[in-house]
C-alpha cells in the first residue's frame, strides 16, 4: 500500500520518485498522479512503453477506486488505485508542525548529549530531518566562516542522498538574503513575482517552491538582559511542488526547528574546534619536551668552575637557549642565545643556532672566530630576517675568560672589588654577511661570577608596567661574589619573579651563571 | 603600524607610526613596502621613525634586511628621527654601524 500523500505524486525508475520502481519497462519519470480537489488524475509523462488503465493505454485519466494501472507492457508493473475511508491522503500541515516540534526535541536532546558528535553527522541529521518533515525534495545548509562568508556545508536530497554543492543550480540570492537579514523566506512559487529572472536555472529544473530559514544562536553574555543572537548560517529547502509548509504556524515550527538545529550545529562546531586545539596543544607539549631535551643539564660542576642555568619560555616553547661544552682538555665554553620572535618558529630557529654553536665551538678557542663562523653558517640558511643574539665565553683553568657578545644584553662580571658589563663583540648573528667580531679577555679570580641573561630578564614588566632593567639586575647580584652559581641564579630569578609578580611573562627568560673556583688541582693560578 | 609615503626629489620618504612588531604584522608590511619601492626603481628610501613607539626583534630584523636589500640593489635606506629606545636597541645589538642615520631630511 502506497499512500498518495502529496499533490503531485511521481512514479518512475528514478530513485527520487515518490514511488520508485525498478523495472526495465518503467521509464525514469514514467507517470504522475495529480490531486485536484477530491479528484486524482493519472498522467503519462511520455514513457517509452506507455501507461495503461484497466488494459487501455492512456495519456491522462481520472482515477476511480479499483482502477488497475499498468506501467509498460503486459507482465510489467501493475498498481491498483483505491480510496481510503478517510480520503485525506495528504497529511495536514498541523501534523507536520507536530513532526517538526518532535524533531526539534530530538535535536535539543542531541545538543544536551554533548557534542561527541562530529559536525558532519549533525548536519546530515538536520538536513534529512528537515527534508523528511517538510517533504521538500532537497536542501542544503550553508554556514558562515570566520570572515562571515557563507559556505556550502552539506546538500542532501530526499532518500538520504548527498549532493555536491555544485549540483545546486539554484540561485544563492535567497540564502544570502536570509543570512544578511536574519528573516525567513518562504517562496511559494518562483514563477510569481520578480524571482523568475534571478532563478532561471532553478526554475529550469522544475524547482518552484523554496523555504529558507536562518540558523540562529544566542551570543554569550554581552551583558544585555535581552541577549543578542547571531546568525551562523541558513537552512534551505526546495521542491517542485507547493509545500504545505508555507502556512504561518508551520513556518513558525520550521523556525523553531532551525533554532534547535543551529544550537546542535554550533555545539558540534565548537567541539570540533576544541578537539583540534587539544591536538595542537599536545603537539606543542611534545615540542616543549624536545626543546628541554636539547638543552644540557641546568647544573654543571667542574674542578675549575660551576654553572647553573634556567630557561623559562613565555609560551609553551621559546626562542632562548643555553649550552656549554668542553673545548679541549682544559678550556670550558658556554653560551646563551636569544632568537628573534616567539613560539614554535623561534624554537625551531633556536635549535638551528644551538646546533651551529655546538658544531662551530670546538673548532677554535677564539670566541670571536667562533661567532664569525656561526654568523656565516646561519646566513647560508638565512630565514628571512630572523636572527639571534648570542653571548659566548671561554674560561681557562688559569682564570682567563674570553668572551664575544653578539648583540646580547651585556653580561655582568662580579669581582671582589666591583662589577663590570661585558660589551665587546659584534652585531647579532644571522643577519649581516659583512659583520666582524671581536673578543675581550678578562682575568677571573676565584669566586668571580659571570651572569648572562636574555632580554626577557631586563625587559620583564611589573604590574605597573615598569621595566626590570639593568639597574635592578645589578642590584640583585651585586653582592654575590663567591656564592655558588646555583645560589646566584636563585637570587636573580626570585628578584625578577618578585618584580614581575602578577604581570604576564611577555618574553622568554633565560639566565646562565658561572662561578670561577680556581685553577683546580695541579694547576697554577696565573 | 601605519606607513605614509611621499617623494622629495629622488628620495622616497616613508613616515612610520605605531609599532614595528611581528604580532602587529608590521615586519612584513615594511618588507613588502621596501621591496615594491626597489622594484619601481625608487632606490633612495628614508625611513622617518619619529612616530614609532616600539620595535621588537622581528621589526629590527626587517629594518636591517631592508637596508641590506637596498644596498645589494644599488639603493640606500637611511633612518631619520630615531627614538632613544630604538637607538639603545641598536647600540645593544651593535647594529648602529649597519644603519645610516641622518639628522634631517635634506641630509640624505
Amino acid at each position: 500500500m502506497v499512500r498518495l500523500d502529496r499533490d503531485l505524486f511521481l512514479i518512475g525508475r528514478r530513485g527520487t520518485a515518490d514511488l520508485p520502481l525498478n523495472s526495465a519497462d518503467v521509464s525514469r519519470e514514467h507517470a504522475e498522479i495529480v490531486r485536484d480537489g477530491d479528484c486524482y488524475r493519472l498522467r503519462d509523462r511520455g514513457s517509452r512503453y506507455g501507461t495503461f488503465v484497466n488494459g487501455d493505454q492512456v495519456t491522462e485519466h481520472t482515477l476511480a477506486a479499483g482502477d488497475t494501472i499498468r506501467l509498460g507492457r503486459v507482465g510489467s508493473v501493475e498498481l491498483v488505485f483505491s480510496l481510503d475511508a478517510e480520503p485525506s491522503a495528504l497529511r495536514s500541515s498541523a501534523s507536520e508542525a507536530g513532526d517538526l516540534r518532535q524533531m526539534a526535541a530530538i535535536l535539543s536532546g542531541l545538543r544536551a548529549l554533548g557534542s561527541g558528535r562530529v559536525l558532519d553527522e549533525v548536519l546530515t541529521l538536520v538536513m534529512d530531518s528537515a527534508i523528511e518533515v517538510t517533504k521538500a525534495e532537497r536542501g542544503f545548509v550553508m554556514l558562515a566562516d570566520q570572515e562571515g562568508v557563507l559556505e556550502f556545508k552539506i546538500a542532501r536530497a530526499r532518500g538520504g542522498v548527498t549532493l555536491s554543492g555544485k549540483s545546486f543550480t539554484t540561485s544563492e540570492k535567497i540564502p544570502r538574503e536570509v543570512f544578511s537579514t536574519g528573516v525567513s523566506r518562504m517562496v511559494a512559487d518562483l514563477l510569481e513575482g520578480d524571482f523568475a529572472g534571478d532563478h532561471g536555472g532553478t526554475i529550469a529544473i522544475g524547482i518552484r517552491h523554496v523555504q529558507c530559514v536562518p540558523l540562529r544562536v544566542s551570543e554569550p553574555g554581552a551583558g544585555s538582559e535581552m541577549g543578542t543572537t547571531k546568525v551562523i548560517g541558513v537552512l534551505y529547502l526546495d521542491g517542485r511542488e507547493r509545500s504545505t509548509m508555507t502556512s504561518g504556524s508551520a513556518a513558525a515550527s520550521l523556525e523553531a526547528f532551525a533554532t534547535q538545529a543551529a544550537l546542535a550545529i554550533e555545539s558540534a562546531r565548537l567541539y570540533a574546534e576544541s578537539a583540534e586545539k587539544a591536538r595542537s596543544d599536545r603537539d606543542l607539549r611534545i615540542a616543549a619536551d624536545i626543546q628541554r631535551a636539547l638543552l644540557p643539564e641546568p647544573r654543571h660542576e667542574r674542578s675549575t668552575c660551576d654553572l647553573a642555568a634556567v630557561s623559562l619560555p613565555s609560551r609553551t616553547v621559546g626562542g632562548d637557549f643555553f649550552d656549554y661544552l668542553d673545548l679541549n682538555e682544559s678550556d670550558f665554553g658556554f653560551a646563551l642565545g636569544d632568537v628573534s620572535g616567539k613560539g614554535p618558529p623561534a624554537a625551531l630557529l633556536a635549535a638551528v643556532v644551538q646546533s651551529n654553536f655546538a658544531a662551530q665551538a670546538p673548532v677554535s678557542s677564539d670566541p670571536a672566530d667562533t661567532m664569525a663562523r656561526i654568523n656565516k653558517a646561519l646566513l647560508r640558511r638565512a630565514i628571512d630576517a630572523r636572527f639571534s643574539t648570542m653571548c659566548y665565553g671561554v674560561v681557562s683553568p688559569d682564570g682567563n675568560f674570553s668572551y664575544c657578545n653578539a648583540g646580547q644584553e651585556p653580561p655582568l662580571v662580579i669581582q671582589r672589588d666591583g662589577v663590570r658589563w661585558l660589551e665587546t663583540g659584534g652585531p647579532v648573528v644571522g643577519l649581516i654577511s659583512t659583520a666582524t667580531y671581536e673578543y675581550e679577555t678578562v682575568l677571573l679570580a676565584p669566586g668571580d661570577i659571570v651572569v648572562i641573561v636574555s632580554d626577557g630578564v631586563t625587559e620583564a614588566r611589573s604590574v605597573e608596567n615598569d621595566e626590570f632593567g639593568r639597574d635592578r639586575l645589578l642590584d640583585a647580584v651585586r653582592h654575590c661574589h663567591g656564592l655558588k652559581s646555583e645560589a646566584v641564579l636563585d637570587l636573580l630569578l626570585s628578584a625578577v619573579n618578585r618584580f614581575a609578580a602578577g604581570a604576564p611573562q611577555a618574553d622568554d627568560i633565560t639566565i646562565l651563571v658561572l662561578r670561577y673556583k680556581g685553577p683546580g688541582p695541579g694547576q697554577p693560578a696565573s | 603600524m601605519k606607513l605614509e609615503e611621499r617623494v622629495a626629489g629622488d628620495v622616497t620618504i616613508i613616515t612610520i607610526t605605531g609599532e614595528i612588531t611581528l604580532s602587529a604584522g608590521g615586519d612584513m608590511q615594511l618588507k613588502d613596502k621596501i621591496q615594491s619601492l626597489l622594484q619601481q626603481g625608487r632606490k633612495n628610501v628614508l625611513l622617518d621613525l619619529g612616530g614609532v613607539s616600539y620595535v621588537d626583534s622581528a621589526g629590527l630584523g626587517q629594518l636591517v634586511q631592508a637596508t641590506v636589500t637596498a644596498s645589494k640593489n644599488g639603493g640606500k635606506v637611511k633612518l631619520l628621527n630615531l627614538t632613544k629606545r630604538l637607538n639603545d636597541l641598536l647600540v645593544v645589538t651593535k647594529l648602529s654601524t649597519v644603519f645610516d642615520v641622518v639628522e634631517k631630511e635634506s641630509d640624505f
